[in-house]
């Protein structure tokens, strides 16, 4: 048992859970789902990823001092990274589908798709920079990098709202992480004028 | 608590695995179904006239095509299902064709 609970809190255990549904999808590509069938699984797969890791920090403030959320904070580089490799599994179907490169660029101007393609750009140096090396390298550099992650999740929603017939979906999976950005900025400009409010530090 | 976390995670993953479907509002088509071609002959008919076609399926009472038009866009669009008439040919949202206003289908 104690085993047992050692594999499932290793990390390579979640790592490997959070890319079980990518087989599935290579595995139904392989026996012969159209690409078209399966551009929307992986893409789905990214945003609820991307948006979980998102909701850590205003989680951790709401339950402050909990072990779950520091177990999972401290497990949000494989909710992100794993979140990035669903975008680019999206775009390898979303390419095999197109066919051609002419096919992709006569579409990339419409709403639903350069918000996609401007959300991969800018996850990209994220996914890049998510490692102890860079986070060495890049020091406090690194935060402010991975603050594009805000930025980069409006157009990862907008895509989703814009893009075939996805709206209530693309809504209700944004709903969690807006309510929660919500009493984050609540609970912050709180902090603050309290603190405004005493002369003498604490 | 916390081993219950990967089994939610697991949870929502199996969820992400089903895909729902269901009428769009792009278009509708108020067709008696008996007299309804099948999609096959859609797909060799579209097929004749130098359409590719990737899929086709009913929304909104219409057939509703995704392949590529003669012309060689990647498009979406609609037939009557009874007459094949043409009714809308968009890409990404962006309207290509659209058959005339008065047009009953």
């Amino acid at each position: 048992m104690e085993a047992v609970l050692r594999i499932w809190n290793g990390k390579p255990f979640l790592w490997t859970l959070l890319a079980v549904p990518g087989f599935l999808y290579l595995y139904r590509f392989w026996t012969g789902t159209i690409p078209m069938d399966l551009v929307p699984p992986p893409g789905e797969m990214s945003a609820r990823l991307i948006i979980f890791a998102l909701m850590l920090t205003p989680l951790s403030m709401l339950f402050r001092g909990q072990r779950w959320i520091a177990w999972l904070i401290r497990r949000r580089r494989a909710f992100g990274v794993t979140g990035f490799a669903y975008a680019l599994l999206h775009l390898l179907f979303y390419a095999l589908d197109m066919e051609t490169l002419d096919n992709i660029l006569a579409e990339i101007g419409a709403p639903g798709i350069w918000t996609g393609w401007g959300a991969l750009l800018l996850f990209l140096p994220l996914a890049l920079t998510s490692n102890d090396a860079s986070m060495r390298a890049l020091k406090k550099g690194w935060k402010r990098l991975q603050r594009l992650a805000y930025p980069a999740a409006v157009l990862m929603i907008l895509h989703w709202v814009l893009i075939h017939d996805g709206m209530a979906e693309a809504l209700l999976h944004a709903a969690p992480l807006a309510a929660l950005e919500f009493y984050r900025l609540i609970h912050l400009a709180r902090d603050r004028s309290w603190r405004g409010h005493r002369s003498q530090p604490i | 608590m916390k081993y219950l976390i990967p089994a939610a995670l697991a949870a929502v993953a199996a969820l992400g695995l089903a895909a729902p479907a269901s009428a769009t509002g792009k278009m509708t088509c108020s067709v008696p179904q008996k007299s309804w071609k099948s999609q096959d002959a859609l797909r060799a008919a579209l097929t004749k006239q130098g359409w590719k076609v990737t899929k086709s399926k009913v929304d909104g009472g219409c057939y509703e095509v995704y392949g590529t038009d003669p012309q060689g866009n990647k498009v979406e669009a609609y037939f009557n299902p009874a007459t094949f008439e043409k009714l809308l040919v968009s890409r990404r949202g962006k309207i290509l064709y659209k058959a005339p206003a008065g047009h009953k289908h």
